[in-house]
């Protein structure tokens, strides 16, 4: 993904490669048929150094993640920044709101700066950002959303959700080119492969 | 439970057995354990003995109530273990196969921690009248409130409830052993659903002795008090208390090299979630209780939390909701300290700290009235209950321990546990 992808007014990279009509070339997709294909697939193409690539199932595969030496998401710590947020939100609106502002106006006797009554809306405004930071730090972290792709524009990655599996290699990888690549991906088992242009 | 045939169980049987991680040497406890357990029951000879001094030299109330105190803590971990034990058969668990031996083995001692309890309980009743449990003294009934709730205290009614816990709780912890131990024995998988049979009927009747337990042993002390709540304090800190001890004990088997590839850092991950989730509701519990008595403002209810949140064991109020939930809140959140045995280890030490400081600030409280307040110096009564109770408590445990496998051998979900891993 690139800001161009979604920002019109930023022009895009110049293509690294294009075919024979003159298109830019996105990157190349192999199809493989098995599970099993696709993960040690994975894991030749974790060990060759690819950077910008990706695989496609249609179901989650177990432990692909290491097969395809994937880091960990930063997400947690966009959650946890994300509830500390909330957490200084509910105590900052509720002290001012009942110590300060409102200072004076009693509630059952209480005291006007008692912490107890603060408790629910700081666990409540806790959860409420950390919530929202999982689903849109997840999204923003996917490059999500966003209209469309060019493999969406392959007649044969439909298969990705039905019963085939997709290694795909972009263009943008430092290591990418078009016929190495290809060959290199045919030799790790793929069933066919196809050039990706970038629509 | 998706069945298959027979023949290929007892194929699947012999693969378990032929695994080398199912080896002798892997499964069976170190002959320190032995020592360990002896040393444990002298510590706690000798504890149990300086708190007896300490009756003598400090009253018998303060000595009942430290031991009072500490038997609280190793009566509801060993419950906590009971339910737990329970509903990892009820959910049909896969994963906790290869712990849930020790679960059983922490479970068994239920009726032990009550035998414990029981002696002091009596001593209190006919002897030293109403020294720790207020409604005991003779004249009580005088007190409105206490009058009111004579039929419950009534001496009989009383003690047929103790028996009572004794009976549930030895059977239950004892049977599901047994069933566990049988199954090492013939390979019955049928055991299994019997255990999950006795499951369904046992968690609720556990779930209530438990809250009735609590109810009659540790609010009775001052019976001014209630909350509805109570039952399920004293579960939810019991929980955290028994997962503790698990994630210390199966880090303390690896560290001798036992259990090799049986309890796995994804083993360590899912106790240290239990602990974790644990820690949060006992604070869910804690906080709930604590704040509909100060939002509703009732005196039979705010006397108690006032004497633990205000005065001499304030502290203590604000170490508990630190100590007990803050700081292992963090310290547990990262995945990787949940993995690592050391540092799940550290927190889970922790953790038994803050369970005794949990009791503490239950039942400690009552020696402060009339002027009279126990200074620090007195402490050591109520630390030579704790390592009384916990070194009998904890020896017995480790002979427990050390009598059989460390693992089920013939469990069918056996081949689940040793495949297991948290794709998290």
């Amino acid at each position: 993904m690139a800001a161009s992808d979604y920002l019109p007014f930023i022009r895009r990279p110049k293509p690294g490669f294009v075919t024979e009509t003159g298109e830019p070339v996105w990157g190349v997709m192999a199809q493989f048929d098995t599970t099993v294909d696709a993960y040690h697939a994975a894991e030749k193409m974790r060990d060759a150094g690819f950077k910008h690539w990706d695989l496609h199932a249609p179901f989650p595969i177990h432990g692909i993640e290491e097969a395809m030496g994937q880091k960990r998401t930063i997400l947690p710590f966009i959650v946890l920044g994300a509830a500390f947020t909330g957490i200084a939100t509910a105590i900052g609106m509720q002290w001012w709101i009942t110590a300060v502002d409102y200072a004076g106006f009693t509630v059952q006797g209480k005291p006007y700066d008692a912490w107890e009554p603060f408790t629910m809306i700081i666990f409540e405004l806790g959860v409420l950002f950390s919530a929202f930071a999982s689903l849109f730090g997840m999204l923003a972290l996917n490059g999500l959303p966003r209209w469309h792709h060019p493999l969406l524009c392959k007649e044969r990655f439909l298969a990705s959700s039905d019963d085939k599996f997709f290694v795909v290699v972009e263009a943008r990888d430092p290591s990418f080119n078009p016929e190495q690549t290809s060959r290199f991906l045919r030799e790790i088992g793929a069933s066919a492969v196809e050039l990706v242009e970038d629509a | 439970m998706s069945q298959i045939s027979a023949e290929a169980y007892q194929k699947t049987l012999a693969r378990i057995a032929a695994d080398p991680r199912m080896a002798t040497g892997n499964i069976s406890a170190p002959p320190s354990a032995a020592r360990l357990s002896m040393g444990l029951l002298g510590l706690g000879a000798a504890g149990l003995a300086v708190t007896v001094v300490g009756a003598v030299v400090m009253g018998p109330q303060h000595a009942m109530a430290s031991y009072l105190m500490a038997v609280g803590t190793v009566l509801a971990m060993s419950l906590g273990a009971l339910i737990l034990v329970m509903c990892f058969h009820m959910v049909n668990a896969g994963w906790c196969s290869t712990v849930r031996r020790q679960f059983e083995n922490l479970a068994s001692l239920a009726p032990v921690a009550l035998i414990l309890l029981l002696p002091v309980v009596l001593l209190d009743m006919f002897v030293t009248k109403g020294k720790v449990w207020e409604w005991m003294a003779p004249g009580a009934e005088s007190d409105p409130l206490i009058a009111a709730k004579a039929g419950y205290f009534h001496p009989v009614f009383f003690l047929a409830r103790s028996a009572a816990y004794l009976v549930l709780w030895g059977f239950l912890s004892a049977r599901l052993r047994a069933l566990s131990t049988e199954q090492d024995r013939t390979g019955d998988r049928s055991l299994s659903n019997r255990a999950r049979f006795m499951s369904a009927w046992g968690l609720p009747l556990t779930a209530l002795s438990t809250a009735f337990a609590g109810f009659d042993f540790f609010m009775s002390v001052q019976p001014h008090f209630f909350s509805t709540m109570w039952g399920v304090y004293i579960f939810a800190g019991g929980a955290v208390a028994c997962m503790a001890v698990m994630v210390i004990t199966f880090s303390a088997l690896r560290f001798v090299g036992r259990l090799n590839g049986l309890v796995t850092p994804e083993h360590f991950h899912d106790l240290g979630k239990l602990l974790f989730a644990f820690t949060c509701f006992w604070a869910y519990i804690a906080f709930s209780q604590y704040f509909l008595i100060w939002y509703s403002n009732i005196p039979e209810e705010t006397f108690w939390m006032l004497q633990r949140t205000t005065g001499a064991w304030r502290g203590a109020g604000i170490l508990l909701a630190v100590g007990h939930f803050i700081i292992p809140f963090f310290f547990l959140l990262p995945r990787t300290v949940k993995r690592n045995p050391a540092f799940a280890s550290a927190g889970a030490a922790w953790i038994l700290f803050m369970h005794v400081v949990d009791y503490a600030w239950i039942v400690r409280p009552i020696l402060h009235h009339g002027g009279h307040a126990p200074t620090p110096a007195s402490w050591w009564v109520d630390i030579a209950a704790v390592l009384g109770v916990w070194g009998v408590f904890f020896g017995l445990f480790v002979t427990r321990l050390a009598s059989g496998p460390l693992t089920p051998l013939k469990d069918p979900k056996l081949p689940e546990a040793m495949s297991h891993k948290n794709y998290v």
